[in-house]
């Protein structure tokens, strides 16, 4: 059968800089191809080259040959590839919310897509369109195409996205980490909605996923990228079930470093808490003239010892990043005491530079924390000056925080633009550490990251505070990686903290019933696809022994199972060692 | 609901900004030196017992809050006096010279948005070096050329060497100095919002969709970039009135400007008062449009 894609030596270039090399695949119809990698890997411009959506700046090779259909694709031609667009292949992409028209009601969006295939009047075209959003699955059609995209849900979002994209019965769909965004289980919900749109209406699907167990349970074929090359290539079962490549094999077991526990605890330096918060109350106020406050924390109280690292858990929405911003005084509370330092700052306007100096916070989002504008250098050198700590040997010792952090004086002079989420998120942090504080808030630092850089920040936050001894509040939903980092954890639900102790307790032993039922959902959703048998680099059990790796379940697999200690370290010392590639 | 009280919240804040600048204007005339009756004086050859008489039979004896009160008392009935130099009614004057300056400010408004609209949308939907150095002519020539420099240009131009148009009266040339100005005043920021708007994400996604570049640039980037547009018309709108006063002078246009000006030289009180009344309502009630439109525009606000 003659393939629906066909991509033969694919060579994309930004600047000079390669971003694919060499890369060759090909895509039968009806098939579904799984790209994976981490950020940077190029498997989004493999994607955009596809659909002739390339950046600026980006060239492809002369000799790079793309077919569709068995017809040449030029991809740098924007008219020749319009007409195919929309019609022949479409594409759905990450983050739903900011790819959807926000001044355009949701019929409007859907309805642009139809009048493009120039077929049938107003209200056949309308007709379509619900029918559309009937086949995404979305309930009550005619409501929800009244609505504009901030009025819908992140999973509603992705499913209009979807029904946009599949107006014309593409022959090919691009999917570009559609699910990323979204919610563990909304996720799970898109994916077995892309399965079986599939099934029906036999489109070829290119996948592009971070997430193993999502391409698992997608995907016929898997192909593994690196740095612009494809590392590795096959069906999905042999790729996951038993990796050739050695960094295929870290990929699926990169999770596995949270098994054991971080090196030990630095000393303490100082015999004051770090954080005392004591029955704090916070509300947002009123958005509409008669409306009552929004009250996102109910008398939270909570105490972080010097050197400690207090894990506060929770889902979107129950108050934990509010939490980490009052605690740093970047917002005012509604009652209730917080001291900083055995300093209270409830009633204060803004911290002192003293105090400033002593603890810092880093963001979840590392693309809006650094000032596009600014370099590396010049982000980071302000701090210094505002803090007043700024001197003469600034640059060497930016620099030594940036080697810290595992860069180096090579991206001083780089915009954040040209760095990776991971590098970017390195960058925080470094920049956090730089005034040597004593307490260190993170709130979400690493959710907006793959996983094996998420696995790579950690170990290195871990790290560095062995070596600094400095306290940390670390705000998260992931339970497994919450628990490695902490020695305590807090869980917080719709603004209270229902459940507090020792890290191992709260996860193996909950009391609260909705700790309980958290840690549940979570146990619900094991699947990793390793294999029983026994191939080199598997030097682990199976989690579940007879579990098929096609057939595995969650989209979100996160393994809680206690894992021997000695099955694991090996791979994730080395994670955090190599660091990421240099972009 | 909440979108109509925001409304009315901030009309009401408009409007409290204008009763202030007609106070001050009020109590500023009063503090420069000479008043009506001086100028009549001069003009007339009035004696001092005269003038005297004069400013008692005008009230302008009274004390100054008490003049403002009756002032405002009239003013809010409708009635904003006589003309003491004409002795007119200020509303019958205003009648004759609102249409001219509308007229002016409208034109010269919609001609400079449009103008800068299009050459913006053509620059980011066909990027050309042609295109750019326009907006660049434009751009520098509405910061180093003033418009009554422009206006003195144009009529030596159109109406004296090439004789196509009559100096005095015609609205096309003021029209199209005023219009040049204001599209050189916000072609530049707003080709810069476009080219920014051009990479958002669901732009992106009008171009996977297939979508036609027109079709993209009108109904995906040029919403996105609206706000400052709106902000931007604003911003034109108040520079209009200066710049319309201008305009008015050099082309003896019988308008709000030319009126004005003429009052203040005369110490005519009651009109310049009116005058700056009508002009502060009608910068209010353009805020308070403009803010309107950004809600309409834009449905995340409330």
């Amino acid at each position: 059968m003659r393939p629906i894609l066909e991509i033969a030596d694919l060579d994309i270039a930004i600047a000079g800089r390669r971003v694919v090399r060499d890369l060759s695949l090909s895509i039968a119809p009806g098939e579904t191809m799984a790209l994976i990698g981490e950020s940077g890997s190029g498997k989004s411009m493999t994607a955009a080259a596809v659909m002739g959506l390339l950046p600026r700046g980006a060239r492809i090779a002369e000799h790079s040959r793309l077919r569709f259909d068995g017809v040449p694709l030029s991809p740098e031609d924007e008219v020749a590839m319009r007409p195919l667009r929309g019609r022949a292949m479409s594409m759905v992409f990450q983050d739903p919310m900011s790819c959807l028209n926000p001044f355009m009601v949701v019929a409007g969006q859907i309805d642009e897509a139809l009048q493009r295939l120039g077929a049938g009047n107003g209200g056949q075209r309308r007709a379509r369109m619900l029918e559309l959003l009937g086949l995404v699955e979305l309930p009550d059609p005619a409501v929800l195409a009244r609505r504009y995209p901030h009025e819908l849900s992140g999973g509603q979002q992705q499913r209009v996205m979807l029904a946009m994209a599949l107006a014309a019965e593409p022959r090919l769909l691009i999917a570009d980490e559609p699910t990323s965004a979204l919610d563990a289980t909304v996720q799970a919900e898109i994916l077995g909605l892309l399965k079986s749109l599939q099934r029906k209406l036999g489109n070829a699907l290119l996948f592009i996923t971070h997430d193993l167990a999502a391409a698992a349970q997608l995907a016929h074929r898997i192909v593994v990228m690196r740095a612009g090359r494809v590392v590795e290539y096959g069906p999905a079962a042999v790729v996951l079930g038993d990796p050739r490549e050695e960094y295929t094999r870290k990929l699926v077991s990169t999770r596995r470093m949270l098994a054991a526990p971080p090196p030990g605890r630095p000393e303490a330096r100082a015999v004051d808490p770090a954080l005392r918060i004591e029955g704090l109350v916070h509300d947002y106020p009123a958005r509409r003239l008669f409306g009552r406050p929004f009250r996102s924390l109910h008398g939270v109280s909570l105490t972080i010892a010097p050197g400690e690292t207090l894990g506060i858990l929770g889902e979107s929405g129950s108050g934990k990043s509010t939490l980490a911003r009052l605690a740093i005084g970047l917002a005012r509370s509604g009652a209730g005491e917080i001291a900083l330092f055995g300093t209270s700052i409830a009633q204060r306007a803004r911290l002192d530079r003293a105090l400033r100096r002593r603890c810092q916070i880093i963001f979840q989002n590392p693309y809006g924390a650094l000032n596009p504008r600014l370099t590396i250098e010049a982000a980071m050198r302000e701090p210094l000056e505002l803090l007043g700590l700024s001197g003469r040997d600034d640059r060497v010792r930016i620099e030594a925080a940036l080697v810290d952090v595992g860069l180096g004086g090579e991206h001083l002079a780089r915009y954040p633009h040209q760095l990776s989420g991971g590098q970017r998120q390195r960058v925080c942090i470094a920049r956090a550490l730089l005034s040597d504080p004593e307490l260190l808030i993170c709130d979400e630092i690493v959710s907006a990251l793959d996983a094996t850089v998420q696995m790579q920040v950690i170990a290195m936050l871990k790290a560095l505070q062995a070596k600094r001894g400095f306290a940390m509040m670390f705000v998260g939903h992931d339970i497994e990686i919450v628990r490695w980092v902490s020695d305590r954890i807090a869980v917080m639900h719709r603004g209270r903290i229902v459940e507090q102790g020792p890290a191992a307790a709260i996860v193996t032993a909950p009391q609260a019933p909705y700790t309980q039922m958290l840690m549940a959902a979570t146990l619900g959703s094991v699947a990793w696809p390793v294999p029983a048998g026994t191939s080199k680099g598997c030097d682990f059990e199976c989690p579940i022994p007879g579990i098929e790796p096609m057939s595995g379940g969650g989209a979100n697999a996160r393994s809680l199972r206690p894992i021997k200690d000695e099955d694991v370290l090996s791979h994730a010392t080395a994670a955090a060692v190599d660091g990421e590639d240099a972009a | 609901m909440t979108r109509i009280v925001a409304v009315l919240a901030s009309l009401l804040r408009g409007l409290l900004q204008a009763a202030l600048i007609v106070m001050l204007t009020f109590f500023l005339c009063r503090v420069m030196p000479g008043d009506v009756v001086d100028v009549l004086g001069l003009e007339g050859g009035l004696t001092a017992e005269q003038q005297a008489a004069m400013r008692h039979s005008l009230g302008l004896d009274r004390p100054l809050p008490l003049q403002f009160a009756d002032w405002v008392g009239h003013a809010l009935t409708g009635d904003f006096g006589r003309s003491i130099r004409f002795d007119r009614p200020v509303g019958e004057m205003l009648g004759a010279a609102l249409p001219v300056t509308a007229k002016l400010a409208a034109l010269s408004f919609c001609l400079g948005v449009a103008l800068a609209l299009l050459l913006a949308i053509a620059a980011t939907a066909r990027p050309s070096r042609w295109l750019d150095a326009a907006i660049d002519l434009v751009n520098t020539w509405s910061i180093a050329v003033p418009t009554f420099c422009a206006g003195v240009a144009a009529i030596l131009v159109f109406s004296i060497w090439l004789g196509w148009l009559p100096v005095i009266g015609g609205l096309l040339v003021p029209v199209l100095v005023v219009g040049l100005d204001n599209a050189g005043q916000i072609v530049k920021p707003l080709g810069e919002e476009l080219r920014e708007a051009v990479l958002l994400p669901h732009v992106r996604t009008a171009r996977a969709k297939g979508l036609s570049p027109w079709r993209t640039a009108f109904a995906h980037v040029l919403p996105a970039a609206m706000p400052v547009v709106l902000a931007l018309s604003g911003l034109v709108l108040g520079g209009l009135v200066a710049g319309s006063l201008t305009m008015e002078v050099l082309f003896a246009l019988p308008g709000l400007g030319s009126l004005t000006l003429n009052a203040i030289h005369g110490r005519d009180y009651p009109i310049i008062l009116a005058a700056v009344t009508l002009i502060a309502v009608a910068l209010v009630a353009i805020n308070t449009i403009v803010d309107m439109l950004h809600r309409l525009i834009d449905p995340r606000v409330s």
